[in-house]
C-alpha cells in the first residue's frame, strides 16, 4: 500500500509553526498556535468557520504575516518558498470561479505552468486532476466540480512539494467530491504534502494521514482520523421497537442522546455495551440492532463544543472526557 | 534550511523531493522575464480575442469618427492649421486609446480580484508586483493597434494625408502619452467593487471624452467648459498631438499635467497594492 511506504522513510519537517498569533483587529484567528507537518503527510485542517483555518493558509503563503511567532514552509520563509514554486494551493474562490473569464482551459494551466521553474508535465497534470475532457473549453463555461479539478491541476502545476487546499469539495456534489478526494489521496501517496482545511467531517476521516481539529485559533485535538473518533468513544445504536418510550430509554446506561422516528430508534451512547445490557435488562423488546461508530463528526462536535442541536452531547463528552486534547498525539 | 538539508541524504531515493530539498538553485533574471513574457502574451491574447473589448474598443472611435465626419465640412480648419478631419482623426485616436486602456483594465481587473484569480496568480512564484505591471503593459499594448486602425480609417474614409515620418512620429506620440489612461483602468479594476466597475468605466469613457474635447473641439466649447478641460488628461492627451501636427512646440504644460497624472495614479497603484497586501488581499 502506497500510503504505507509513505510512511517508513525518516521525514523532514514540512510545515512548522511556532507560537503564531494573528488577530484581525479585535477578533482573534490564530492563537499561540505550534504545529508540525511533515514530509509526506496528508493532513486535514478541520473545525467550525472562523477556526483559524484559512488564516493558517494565508500564513504558509505567505500572504497574511503573523504579528507574532515563526512560520517555516520546507525550511524556509512562506514567501521565499512560493518564489522558488515549492508550493501550490488552492484557496476558496471568492465570488466567481477563481480562473481567468474567456480563455480555454488549457490555456490557463499552460499560462500557470510557465509561471514556475520547473512545472510537472502538462499531460502528467492533466491526468492527475482528471481534465483531459475540459481542456478546450471555455473557463466560464465549467461547472461547480468542474471548476474546482481544473483548479487543483493549476494548484499542482508547478510541481509543488507542498499543496495547501483550502475547503476544496466545499461547492460539490457527493460523486465529485468522491472523485476530489481520490485525486488529493494519489498525490499525497506521491510522498508529497498535503494540508487541506475542510468542514467535511468524512472527507477528513477517509483522506487524511493524521487530522489536526482547529477552534479560536488553536489545536484543540490532533492525530489519525481513527484515533480522534476512538479518544471520542461514541457509538450509535439504531434498532426497532414497536412502542418506543422516550422517557425510558434516556434513561439506560451511557445514553447521550435519543432519536425516536416512528418505530425507529437511535440513540448515541458512550458505552454501547452498558446500554445494551441495560436494554435487555429492562424488557424493551428491540429488532434490527445495529451498533456504528458514531464518526467524526460526533467527535468534531465534542471537541469544538459546536455544531447545532448537538452541543448538549459535546458538553457531556467533554465532562466525561476531560483530556481530550491530550489523548491523541502520536504522530512521529 | 536546516531540517531540510538534514533530511536531504536519506530523501534522495524519492523521485519528487530530491530535485528541490536542500538547496534551490537561484533564478537568474532573465528566467525571471520569461514568465512574465508569457503573462503578458495571455493577457493581450485574451483581449484580443475577446469580441466583447474589440467591439466597445474598435467600435467606438471608429464608428464616431465615421459619424462626426459629416457634422462639419472636413476641410474646415477648427485650430491652428489643423481640419476637421485631421482634428477628429486625432480626437478619435485619444479617445481609441482611452476606451481600450479603460477596457483592459477595468471591469475585467475587478472580476478577476474578485473571483480570487488574483490571488491564484499571486502565489505563484512571479513578484508581487507583476500582476499590476503586466497589466498596465498589456493595456499600454493593446492600445497601440487601436491607434493604428482610427488612423487607417482616417486615412481611407476622411482623407487625412500626412508624410511616412509624421505618421509615425503621430502614432508613437499618442501612443506613449496613452500612458494615464493605461493607469487609470488598472486604478478603476483596483478600487471598484465588480458590479460598479462597468458603470464606472462607460461613464470615464465619455465624461473624459467630452470634457477632454474629443467630441467637440474645446476651443468651440463654451468658457466654463473650457475651464474644466483643463483638468482633463484626455484634453493635454489630445492637445499634444494636436499642437504636433500643427507645427507648434508642444506646450510643457501638456506633459506636466500627464505626468501628474501618471505620478499620482501610480501612486495610488502602489499604496491600494500595499495596503491589500498586508492584509493578505492581493
Amino acid at each position: 500500500m502506497p500510503r504505507a511506504r509513505a510512511l517508513e522513510r525518516p521525514r523532514g519537517v514540512a510545515l512548522s509553526f511556532q507560537g503564531v498569533t494573528h488577530r484581525y483587529g479585535p477578533r482573534i484567528a490564530l492563537d499561540q498556535l505550534d504545529l508540525q507537518v511533515f514530509q509526506g503527510e496528508v493532513l486535514a485542517l478541520l473545525g467550525p468557520n472562523g477556526a483559524g483555518k484559512s488564516t493558517t493558509i494565508s500564513v504558509l503563503l505567505g500572504l497574511v504575516r503573523p504579528q507574532q511567532g515563526r512560520v517555516q514552509v520546507l525550511g524556509s520563509d512562506p514567501r521565499r518558498a512560493v518564489a522558488d514554486g515549492r508550493v501550490g494551493a488552492m484557496l476558496q474562490s471568492g465570488s466567481g470561479i477563481g480562473l481567468p473569464p474567456g480563455v480555454r482551459v488549457e490555456q490557463a494551466l499552460g499560462l500557470v505552468r510557465r509561471l514556475y521553474p520547473r512545472p510537472a508535465q502538462f499531460d502528467q497534470i492533466v491526468e492527475r486532476a482528471d481534465i483531459g475532457g475540459l481542456l478546450r473549453q471555455r473557463t466560464d463555461r465549467l461547472s461547480g466540480g468542474q471548476a474546482q479539478r481544473v483548479r487543483f491541476a493549476i494548484a499542482i502545476a508547478g510541481d509543488p512539494e507542498v499543496v495547501f487546499l483550502d475547503e476544496p469539495t466545499s461547492a460539490m456534489d457527493v460523486e465529485s467530491r468522491q472523485g476530489f478526494w481520490r485525486m488529493m489521496r494519489d498525490f499525497g501517496d506521491e510522498g508529497r504534502t498535503v494540508l487541506f482545511a475542510t468542514h467535511h467531517l468524512a472527507e477528513a476521516d477517509e483522506i487524511a494521514d493524521r487530522v489536526i481539529v482547529l477552534n479560536h485559533g488553536t489545536v484543540v485535538a490532533d492525530g489519525p482520523g481513527a484515533t480522534l473518533k476512538a479518544a471520542v468513544a461514541t457509538r450509535r445504536l439504531r434498532f426497532v421497537t414497536d412502542h418506543p418510550d422516550r422517557a425510558t430509554l434516556s434513561e439506560l446506561d451511557g445514553v447521550t442522546e435519543v432519536d425516536v422516528c416512528g418505530t425507529g430508534v437511535s440513540i448515541d451512547s458512550l458505552d454501547a455495551d452498558a446500554t445494551i445490557r441495560d436494554l435487555v435488562g429492562r424488557g424493551v423488546p428491540f429488532r434490527d440492532l445495529e451498533v456504528t461508530g458514531a464518526g467524526l463528526e460526533q467527535a468534531f462536535v465534542a471537541l469544538t463544543g459546536c455544531g447545532n442541536g448537538r452541543a448538549n452531547a459535546g458538553a457531556g463528552l467533554l465532562a466525561k472526557g476531560p483530556s481530550l486534547g491530550a489523548t491523541v498525539r502520536d504522530v512521529p | 534550511m536546516t531540517e531540510l538539508s538534514a533530511a536531504a541524504p536519506a530523501l534522495a531515493d524519492d523521485p519528487f523531493v530530491e530535485d528541490h530539498a536542500g538547496s534551490v538553485p537561484r533564478i537568474g533574471w532573465r528566467s525571471r522575464l520569461v514568465p512574465l513574457m508569457a503573462f503578458g502574451r495571455f493577457e493581450v491574447g485574451r483581449l484580443l480575442r475577446s469580441w466583447k473589448f474589440l467591439a466597445i474598443t474598435v467600435g467606438f472611435p471608429v464608428i464616431f469618427y465615421l459619424l462626426f465626419l459629416r457634422d462639419r465640412p472636413a476641410g474646415e480648419v477648427v485650430g491652428g492649421t489643423v481640419t476637421w478631419r485631421v482634428y477628429l482623426m486625432v480626437a478619435m485616436c485619444s479617445f481609441g486609446a482611452l476606451v481600450a486602456a479603460l477596457n483592459a483594465g477595468g471591469t475585467r481587473l475587478s472580476m478577476e480580484r474578485a473571483s480570487g484569480w488574483a490571488r491564484q496568480l499571486r502565489i505563484t512564484p512571479i513578484p508581487a508586483w507583476s500582476y499590476v505591471g503586466t497589466k498596465v503593459v498589456a493595456s499600454m499594448l493593446v492600445v497601440l493597434p487601436v491607434i493604428v486602425l482610427v488612423e487607417g480609417v482616417g486615412a481611407a474614409f476622411g482623407d487625412v494625408r500626412l508624410g511616412a515620418a509624421t505618421w509615425v512620429g503621430l502614432t508613437v506620440l499618442v501612443w506613449a502619452t496613452a500612458l494615464p489612461f493605461a493607469l487609470l483602468g488598472v486604478f478603476v479594476g483596483f478600487l471598484v467593487a465588480t458590479e460598479a466597475a462597468f458603470p464606472v468605466v462607460t461613464g470615464l469613457m465619455f465624461v473624459l471624452g467630452y470634457f477632454g474635447g474629443l467630441f467637440t473641439p474645446v476651443n468651440r466649447m463654451p468658457g466654463s467648459l473650457q475651464l474644466l478641460a483643463q483638468f482633463m488628461p484626455s484634453y493635454h492627451h489630445d492637445a499634444l498631438a494636436l499642437a504636433a501636427l500643427d507645427g507648434r512646440t508642444l506646450a510643457p504644460s501638456h506633459w506636466l499635467v500627464l505626468a501628474g497624472y501618471v505620478a499620482v495614479l501610480a501612486t495610488a497603484i502602489m499604496w491600494k497594492h500595499r495596503v491589500e497586501e498586508a492584509r493578505g488581499l492581493a
